[in-house]
């Protein structure tokens, strides 16, 4: 085990720094100079250079690439070109949207996903799984985007239960928060549920057709208790590796429906610092979601570890 | 006391009829054989009994246990049945247990459902279960998972978790194919002492009809779904009745008549050949560890001779057969074909590797199953310093094809459209098509039916005398290799501990490990057996 925790820690922390040198050096050859950016056209050479010494800007990238690092690590982000504020503020702002927001559609997703899954590979055949698969092409196809203005049209326009958009932060209280969340975490979990049932339901398939089903099906277990006692665990390998990536995904892919709903979360604000040349602000939050999505990879490797005895104890 | 009584027992799958009317009886305490060729219902008989049938099956007839009628009750009432009256063992101990709980939970498993117990309690009587199978928890951790145990092991948690509620009837389905021939005599040792002392019924499932002869009290005959001849087994083996059942013996102990062969010159040499693999650290810092697979290893195989290789799983066969054909790097000693010596990669020159061909065991396994026929077998034409012409190729795949007993039309169909003997005599064609020297048959001949089996060591004989073929064959059954090879070379833990005329070796073998290879390897009794083995198969 310890060997196994050993080979992901390490694998984690190289693929941050590769990450890093990665982004790092990206932006740098992406053509627009932030200083004359932030100036407008008609500003003096001389401003310029005098505001790119101010940034740092006139260092060597190396010399700046460890800067930025060394900051990143005690939590230091830098200054914003545009807002004038430290990015960590911003970033920290915006954080207390998109993760509960990817959170919420996380939760919603794997609690529709899983019984249907399962419902899906116990009837295999039947009307109900032709049902759902029916049902999980048609979440799979149908843009989000397209499907959140349905809603918002529907339980927002018609019904009028939830705000047709915005977020007006937790001080309102929690369950403000989460009403204001749950249209948009619907819209984002739509595609994933889909998705994660139709993996549940292929790798409870595959599992329910190996031997030691047959097994525990001598032994006297009923389909039922087989399917919940033998194969869930088993199937789950899969399942996992899809729902780490769709955590990744959710954390920064909500640009669109952040922006239907008018939601201020670190999509919007990557999107806005492209726009206006804060590369300072695009390094960052772009490194930070790389950094989520390693991390929460990690868990996913551990959480296999703990699934399946085979990692754990050699074999 | 009769225990369990089938009558009329029809099965059909998708109205394709798979059992037609099977009648037989089992006493209290008996073991009773079912032996036939795959796809003869033995395996689903014993499914029938449990109502474990693939869906859309259909059964009717009558299955009394003990006085009441299986075929009545409720899927839910069954369950109550199943692993309480009756228990049942697989063939695949690698992949009947589950992989991730430990062994000691999935024989408590059997205890918990069906009632009575607490976990604690059941985890004891787990105990005490593993232990009589001699998995005792001193040595065997009942916290252990699958992976960390052999198969042979496995199979005896498969047992422990099958006799846990002392069923009145244990059915094993080819309970020891899979296993080699010392831990086959052990499990069916173990098996025997089992039903004596608990007093239970056993019925034993079989293709091996020197198993059965071992192990049931009666034994009943399958062919395509109907039982041809039931007997008590001495009578069974004395006086035949059935040509059916006479065919399959002839099939098991065949013979090909060995024709006069050259020996020719020394063709492979394999000079003190040694092979390790690294193995996992434990921790981090620890000191390399290896297991080593090949210690040692010297012989060699003349022009148009048959090598025997016999030994144990994990003994270094496929080590050593890999190593010879270049695809394992050695890490000393030397190997050379022809003079000419073997470097495993992409070094390995062309004019070298197409001297060797190898035959897998698993037939379908080793085929593309997108590609057509013709282009299997044309895979090793690459090898040839100079390309063929389309025409060519294909006309040199119609002479393999037809050489080894196929249609010209053959080269046009798919892997799936043909049968596992008829895949084996695929992939000879695809190793013979280039014209090697040398072909490795690793176990290529195990997964076959006797008859179908008999066919093939023909074929290889023919093949073997018209091409002064050598043989390098790998199997773990004795009675093949005694049949047809010259010499035999026996392997315990990475060394050649005894080499011989197999003639002698299996006569007077003088290694201990040889004498204890050949007892475990079951036979039938010799005053059971009459002159008559090399009739019949022909016509299967």
């Amino acid at each position: 085990m310890l060997h196994y925790l050993l080979s992901r820690i390490i694998s984690l922390l190289l693929s941050l720094a590769v990450a890093s040198l990665v982004i790092f050096f990206v932006i740098e050859i992406i053509p627009g100079d932030p200083a004359s950016f932030m100036l407008g056209l008609n500003a003096s050479p001389e401003t310029v250079a005098s505001l790119k010494a101010e940034l740092g800007l006139d260092q060597t990238p190396l010399i700046r690439y460890f800067d930025w690092v060394s900051g990143l690590v005690v939590g230091d982000f830098g200054i914003s070109y545009t807002y004038k504020v430290p990015i960590s503020e911003l970033v920290v702002d915006r954080i207390q949207v998109s993760l509960p927001l990817a959170l919420y559609a996380l939760l919603l997703s794997t609690a529709i996903a899983f019984p249907v899954g399962l419902i899906a590979a116990s009837k295999r055949g039947g009307t109900a799984d032709f049902g759902i698969m029916g049902f999980t092409q048609l979440g799979i196809a149908v843009p989000n985007f397209w499907f959140a203005m349905l809603l918002v049209l529907f339980f927002a326009i018609n019904l009028r239960w939830f705000s047709a958009g915005g977020f007006s932060g937790w001080d309102a209280g929690f369950w403000y928060g989460i009403k204001s969340l749950t249209l948009p975490a619907i819209a984002l979990a739509l595609t994933q549920a889909s998705i994660l049932a139709r993996v549940m339901r292929s790798a409870l398939i595959d599992t329910l057709s190996q031997d030691y089903i047959r097994t525990a099906r001598a032994k006297g277990l009923s389909q039922r208790r087989v399917l919940i006692k033998h194969a869930l665990r088993n199937a789950m390998i899969p399942v996992l590796t899809i729902l780490g990536l769709q955590f990744s995904f959710l954390l920064a892919g909500a640009i669109i429906i952040e922006n239907v709903f008018f939601l201020p979360g670190l999509g919007r604000l990557i999107f806005q610092a492209i726009i206006q040349r804060d590369l300072i602000v695009v390094e960052s939050v772009v490194m930070l979601m790389v950094f989520a999505v390693i991390v929460v990879n990690f868990l996913v490797d551990l959480t296999y570890a703990m699934v399946d005895p085979r990692l754990r104890r050699g074999g | 006391m009769t225990l369990l009584t089938v009558s009329g027992l029809n099965i059909s799958i998708n109205e394709e009829v798979i059992l037609k009317d099977v009648e037989f009886t089992v006493d209290q305490g008996e073991v009773f054989g079912f032996v036939g060729e795959s796809g003869s219902g033995k395996s689903m008989t014993a499914l029938a009994l449990m109502n474990l049938l693939p869906r859309g099956s259909d059964r009717t007839g009558q299955i009394i246990l003990d006085g009441k009628n299986l075929i009545d009750l409720s899927e839910r009432e069954m369950c109550s049945i199943r692993g309480r009256d009756i228990g049942m063992i697989f063939q695949e101990p690698m992949t009947a247990l589950n992989p991730v709980m430990t062994i000691g939970n999935q024989v408590a498993e059997t205890l918990i459902i069906h009632g009575g117990y607490s976990r604690s309690e059941a985890m004891t009587i787990a105990r005490e279960k593993l232990a009589r199978v001699e998995m005792p928890t001193n040595r065997f951790s009942p916290d252990l998972y699958p992976h960390e145990i052999s198969g042979g092991q496995r199979q005896r948690v498969c047992i422990a978790l099958a006799i846990a509620l002392r069923p009145k009837i244990l059915i094993a389905d080819e309970p020891t194919t899979a296993l080699d021939v010392s831990t086959q005599a052990q499990i069916l040792d173990l098996l025997k002492l089992l039903v004596k002392e608990e007093q239970m019924s056993l019925l034993f499932i079989t293709h091996d009809l020197a198993v059965i002869a071992k192990m049931a009290d009666k034994v009943a005959v399958m062919q395509t779904g109907r039982i041809v001849e039931m007997e008590t087994t001495r009578e069974l083996f004395q006086d035949m009745k059935h040509d059916y059942s006479k065919k399959l013996f002839a099939a098991s102990n065949y013979i090909p008549e060995t024709k006069t062969k050259t020996r020719g010159v020394s063709f492979l040499e394999v000079r003190e050949v040694y092979r390790a693999y690294k193995l996992p650290n434990k921790r981090i810092l620890d000191k390399q560890n290896y297991n080593v697979a090949i210690r040692g290893v010297s012989f060699s195989i003349s022009k148009g001779e048959s090598l025997g290789l016999v030994g144990e799983s994990g003994c270094g066969k496929s080590t050593l057969s890999r190593t010879i054909l270049g695809l394992d790097p050695l890490q000393k000693g030397q190997i050379t074909v022809d003079g000419v010596e073997v470097i495993s990669g992409r070094k390995m020159p062309h004019s070298l590797r197409k001297k060797m061909q190898v035959v897998f065991q698993d037939p379908f396994g080793s085929f593309n199953p997108r590609h057509k026929v013709g282009r299997l077998v044309a895979e090793p034409f690459h090898l040839l310093e100079k390309s063929l012409s389309v025409s060519e190729q294909r006309e040199r795949v119609i002479t393999a094809l037809l050489e080894v007993g196929l249609r010209e039309t053959d080269v046009d169909k798919y892997i799936h459209e043909f049968s596992g003997g008829q895949r084996q005599r695929i992939a000879i064609a695809r190793a013979m098509v280039i014209k090697p020297d040398l072909v490795i048959l690793d176990e290529a001949v195990s997964a076959l039916d006797v008859s179908i089996r008999a066919q093939i060591l023909d074929l290889l004989n023919e093949l073997q005398v018209q091409h002064n073929l050598s043989y390098l064959f790998i199997s773990h059954d004795l009675t093949v290799v005694r049949a047809v090879t010259d010499r035999v070379l026996v392997m315990q833990g990475g060394k050649i501990i005894e080499e011989g005329r197999t003639d002698r070796i299996f006569d007077r073998p003088q290694h201990d490990y040889t004498k204890r290879l050949l007892q475990a390897s079951p036979r039938i009794p010799a005053e059971w057996v009459k002159e008559e083995t090399n009739q019949g198969y022909h016509t299967g």
